[in-house]
């Protein structure tokens, strides 16, 4: 099927925050369980002590293969094959990633162990937008532009006032948390992630379910040395009630249900994250607060939490919220330029050092060297386009193998799924 | 595997039905319309060169398909 991949990223990524909010709800009410309630250490290694068996399971059940293709490749991500071994070239991304993944989910099972109402608890993350931008003009070849900029304080903003809660007390404790271990952890595990997506394994795109596997492998590996470095230090014996929590049926079938649950939403996230910057993707989970409501107010009626707020000026305050982060997502959506840059050079200069030149420049996204009327096609994105001219075309004429190009702007596009 | 740009010309209004019937075709991985010295950009991924001559048949026998031009991908490197 072919469609238009804009569209693709922005369901896969709102679907993820969809799910996402589903499990923040089924996370609320597990870590409001007495096993977890004083112990966020061992609700983070029960989480992926669980989620590594759970995951390993859904993996494997999606490595069958069904009238000659796989059910992860029909249903999840077209590029997964079958479960397989980490890569030596993956290594260092997925300790990262893990590590990251592994403070970030303690200090979130913290906050959920400290607060009731999941749309509160989402609120502060969401200015993880904020320092994924920061952190993308160092790492990445494409620097924010000002719409960028605009559309993620849009969002960030709207999020804050999305979630926020007039009965809830503010606590400092869980607001520091967010602000110091949850955004900047989550941050870099978003980037370590998509460069895992965006990553060739055999000659074929990295695949999402992989990828997720082995993150919660490295992730349940980080957990337990960090727990188990934190009771040594403390003569505590977190790690040991994490595992014995873990084993008890009742709370096994919880945390798996919410694991197994994650896992589709994770899997849908990473996948997004090879199509979009992480910055944007974390603009778009912002979503997971309007979808976070409904799941809120189901656990209202069912007597989980109790801290929800029904007051008018709380509910205005609250749709406001969810008007920007849509204004914010849309912007975002509607301000990109793309275009072919069609490219012949001089004869007699090496095609890889220009092709690495090319590269270089901010805003390319493919350089093909090809066979026929052109040397190089070149595809580039951008917001503006000025920022074209002033990022792409200036650079194009400084290099002087380039003997002439033309630029063609894509006015729409699709792309095979 | 093989990629390749076919690079397209139209006649002038047959782009919309031009399209729906590009997006039938197997081995058509992304198509753009683009506004320049061409209309369409068509994206072609191919087992054989073979495969890749009825991708360009197809496209040319599309009405208002005015001429193709096939650039092969020789080496690429991308973000995605």
């Amino acid at each position: 099927m072919i469609i238009r991949k804009k569209y693709l990223f922005y369901v896969l990524a709102i679907t993820s925050s969809f799910i996402a909010a589903g499990v923040t709800g089924i996370d609320s009410f597990v870590g409001s369980q007495s096993a977890f309630k004083y112990d966020p250490w061992a609700f983070a290694f029960s989480l992926f002590f669980i989620g590594a068996v759970i995951t390993l399971l859904i993996s494997l059940v999606l490595s069958i293969k069904f009238k000659g293709k796989n059910l992860g490749a029909k249903i999840l991500d077209p590029s997964f094959k079958q479960l397989r071994m980490i890569k030596k070239s993956e290594i260092k991304y997925h300790l990262i990633a893990g590590l990251m993944n592994a403070i970030n989910t303690v200090g979130y099972c913290a906050i959920v162990s400290m607060v009731q109402d999941p749309s509160v608890i989402l609120s502060f993350s969401q200015i993880v937008i904020l320092y994924l931008l920061l952190m993308e003009s160092i790492t990445e070849k494409d620097v924010p532009t000002l719409v960028e900029v605009q559309s993620s304080v849009i969002v960030a903003f709207g999020a804050i006032l999305a979630s926020i809660s007039l009965t809830g007390e503010f606590q400092l404790l869980p607001v520091l948390i967010v602000f110091l271990v949850v955004n900047p952890t989550w941050a870099v595990f978003s980037i370590y992630q998509r460069k895992l997506k965006i990553m060739k394994i055999n000659n074929r795109p990295n695949d999402s379910i992989n990828i997720r596997f082995w993150n919660v492998v490295f992730s349940l590996l980080f957990t337990a040395v960090l727990i188990l470095i934190f009771d040594l230090f403390t003569s505590g014996s977190h790690l040991i009630a994490g595992f014995v929590t873990s084993i008890d049926p009742y709370y096994f079938l919880l945390l798996a249900l919410t694991m197994g649950t994650t896992f589709f939403s994770y899997v849908l996230y990473i996948r997004s994250l090879g199509m979009g910057k992480a910055s944007v993707n974390n603009a778009i989970r912002a979503s997971t607060i309007i979808f976070a409501i409904p799941f809120s107010i189901l656990l209202l009626q069912l007597g989980i939490i109790t801290e929800f707020s029904t007051d008018p000026v709380m509910l205005i305050i609250k749709i406001i919220g969810m008007v920007l982060i849509i204004m914010g997502i849309i912007s975002f959506a509607l301000a990109v330029v793309k275009a072919y840059i069609f490219i012949d050079v001089e004869t007699g200069t090496p095609l890889r050092e220009t092709m690495n030149k090319l590269w270089d420049i901010r805003g390319v996204s493919h350089v093909s060297i090809t066979s026929g009327k052109y040397d190089f096609i070149v595809k580039v994105s951008t917001r503006t386009l000025m920022k074209g001219y002033e990022r792409i075309i200036k650079k194009l004429n400084e290099i002087d193998e380039i003997k002439k190009y033309h630029w063609e702007s894509v006015l729409k596009d699709w792309e095979k799924i | 595997m093989i990629s390749a740009y076919i690079l397209i010309t139209m006649h002038p209004g047959k782009s919309d039905k031009a399209i729906k019937e590009m997006r039938q075709i197997d081995n058509v991985a992304k198509i753009s319309i683009i506004a320049g010295e061409y209309d369409i950009v068509v994206r072609a991924q191919v087992k054989n060169l073979e495969e890749l001559l009825d991708v360009t048949d197809k496209l040319q026998m599309i009405e208002g398909v005015n001429k193709t031009t096939t650039q092969i991908i020789e080496k690429e490197i991308s973000l995605q």
